[in-house]
């Protein structure tokens, strides 16, 4: 599949501000159960701006995406069918919800309120980044997308970076809770790393449609595309076949894995042995697992491999589990001696 | 419920492309065009097309089976396309079973496009909206056409006869009658799509010449002269007039 910038732009602010909202509120919401000590109001407040500032700017850019930006509003009307129409509505409400929970936060009029939005900012930035991983994880045609993989592994990539940025926030401010969002940023990244370790070994053991099923034709039968109907590139092409990303994805997945998880673990675990923290190392790993995340979702996309590439022969079979009832192409053997 | 679609014949496709060219034509100029092209007369020309066909060769060498199959959208019973749209652009009409787009609602979002899982949505970049086989369904109802044109422009131009649309529910038309006949198929049935287009697979046709040996008129046949001269009457009185009987073998083509 061919990546569209917008999107990974889109999942780097949004993943931060809902990542950066969750940990935030989180802290507020123990506060409550006489748990903590909760925040200042005015980290609450800077941080609710950040992520108030992220989604906005994450909208905006993931409509550049789109063919006719001026008609997004539209995309509220199938929510009870598409999981598109649902990120829309929830990212939407999650801003809008932010925005009253800040304004209440700031004037301080009611408590009740405050945490009423505060819990469905939380709830609404949750059921935006599942809509958003399920428009990937529900399209039965990118075999490699369709697991509920995808589903953990992009909120677990929110969290990595929410605690990541909360933890310089927290360093800055110079708050109790450095330590504790060292380990958490530990925990979540090493999730993702084994979860993003699981999507890649999976891809090998996917069953695989052929081309006798697409045509319906007995499984016996080798078949071959002689003529794709045009003689240069077409939307499906181009759109499901990414062919220089295919050929640079060799060189951007241990890129993405290195920047992702192995150097913000280390530095992590430096951290930890060595006692020492600035502020340096924390932005180190914040943008370490952001430019890593934006790499992995380019590479995300470039493994997708849509199911039409096999009527134009781009469809991978090699390195793979045939399916059950496949039978192999005949050796051709050439003897001397007949 | 009705529901048309086409029904195409792989066994008299001749994959000739009048097909997919009488679409582009049709569809260009009339309701839901243009389809829009880049570089048409250049070195790389690309454009969007509601039907493609494709070739492809069955078997192994010696024996090998080419066949052309042209694809534009199967217009699904269950199409997934249709619930994944954010907007309802896309959606399948009740009365025919037709799934169009409505490019007034149309975002561009491509998601339709991700969810087909036989690549017959192609996105315009000019128009930015997401386009598709549409079943002519500017000719179909057009009651200004004789009745016999009311059918899609790839059926009304293929030369082999190899293209037939109509109602696949109804147990009188011709597509469903062909369709029980000639045992009809269609693509990717795994996938849950339930496609209204169906495909007439190819029949291999095989003669024992053996069998037939003994009619087949050769000169080395004892009875060659014979048949010759009952059949064509012209022939041996001619013959006979100007040339002697041993060479009339010779004159043969």
């Amino acid at each position: 599949m061919h990546p569209p910038f917008s999107l990974i732009f889109f999942f780097l602010t949004a993943g931060t501000s809902i990542g950066l909202f969750i940990f935030v509120y989180f802290i507020e919401f123990l506060k409550l159960f006489g748990k903590g000590q909760g925040l200042p109001k005015e980290v609450v407040l800077l941080s609710g701006v950040i992520s108030l500032v992220l989604i906005g700017a994450g909208a905006i850019g993931a409509s550049f995406h789109l063919g006719h930006k001026l008609r997004a509003w539209k995309a509220i009307r199938r929510f009870r069918t598409s999981w598109l129409s649902r990120e829309a509505v929830f990212s939407g409400a999650y801003g809008f919800t932010l925005l009253i929970y800040l304004v209440l936060k700031y004037f301080e009029i009611s408590p009740f309120f405050e945490h009423f939005f505060g819990i469905l900012t939380w709830i609404l930035g949750v059921l935006s980044g599942f809509s958003t991983a399920m428009i990937y994880a529900s399209n039965k045609f990118v075999l490699e997308w369709n697991t509920g993989i995808t589903v953990i592994y992009y909120l677990l990539m929110y969290l990595m970076l929410g605690s990541s940025a909360f933890t310089i926030l927290s360093y800055y401010y110079n708050l109790t809770y450095t330590g504790t969002f060292l380990f958490l940023t530990f925990l979540f990244v090493s999730l993702g790393f084994g979860f993003r370790l699981a999507f890649n070994i999976r891809q090998f053991y996917i069953k695989r449609p052929t081309l006798n099923e697409a045509l319906n034709l007995p499984h016996n039968r080798p078949i071959r595309v002689i003529d794709r109907g045009s003689t240069t590139e077409n939307f499906c092409t181009k759109e499901f076949y990414y062919e220089k990303g295919k050929q640079m994805l060799p060189t951007f997945i241990p890129l993405a894995y290195l920047l992702t998880f192995v150097i913000p673990l280390f530095l992590l675990i430096y951290v930890w042995i060595t006692g020492i923290i600035n502020q340096y190392l924390l932005w180190i790993i914040y943008l370490s697992v952001l430019v890593g995340s934006a790499i992995e979702r380019w590479c995300f996309f470039v493994e997708g491999n849509h199911v039409q590439n096999l009527f134009y022969g781009l469809y991978p079979e090699e390195g793979y589990k045939l399916r059950k009832g496949f039978m192999e192409r005949k050796e051709t053997r050439i003897s001397l001696y007949g | 419920m009705p529901q048309f679609a086409l029904v195409i014949d792989l066994n008299t496709c001749v994959g000739c492309h009048a097909c997919a060219t009488n679409c582009k034509e049709w569809n260009t100029q009339a309701a839901f065009g243009p389809l829009s092209d880049f570089d048409p007369f250049g070195r790389a020309p690309e454009g969007v097309w509601y039907n493609r066909v494709f070739t492809y060769e069955m078997g192994e060498f010696p024996e090998t089976q080419v066949f052309h199959l042209p694809k534009s959208c199967l217009h699904c019973q269950d199409a997934p396309c249709v619930p994944v749209c954010p907007t309802g652009a896309s959606y399948k009409r009740e009365q025919d079973g037709i799934v169009l787009v409505n490019y007034d609602d149309c975002i561009g979002c491509k998601l339709c496009a991700w969810s087909c899982p036989y690549g017959c949505r192609e996105y315009d970049e000019v128009d930015k909206v997401m386009k598709k086989c549409t079943l002519c369904i500017d000719r179909i109802y057009d009651e200004t056409l004789p009745p016999e044109h009311r059918k899609p422009a790839c059926v009304l131009t293929c030369p082999a006869r190899a293209r037939f649309f109509g109602d696949i529910e109804d147990p009188n038309s011709e597509v469903y009658k062909l369709i029980k006949k000639r045992q009809g198929f269609v693509l990717f049935p795994d996938m849950g799509t339930n496609p209204a287009n169906h495909y007439l697979p190819r029949q291999e046709t095989t003669i024992n010449l053996e069998e037939y040996e003994k009619h087949i008129l050769k000169p080395d046949n004892p009875l060659f002269l014979e048949v010759l001269r009952r059949h064509k009457p012209g022939f041996a009185s001619k013959s006979k007039q100007e040339q002697p009987q041993e060479h009339y073998a010779e004159q043969l083509p």
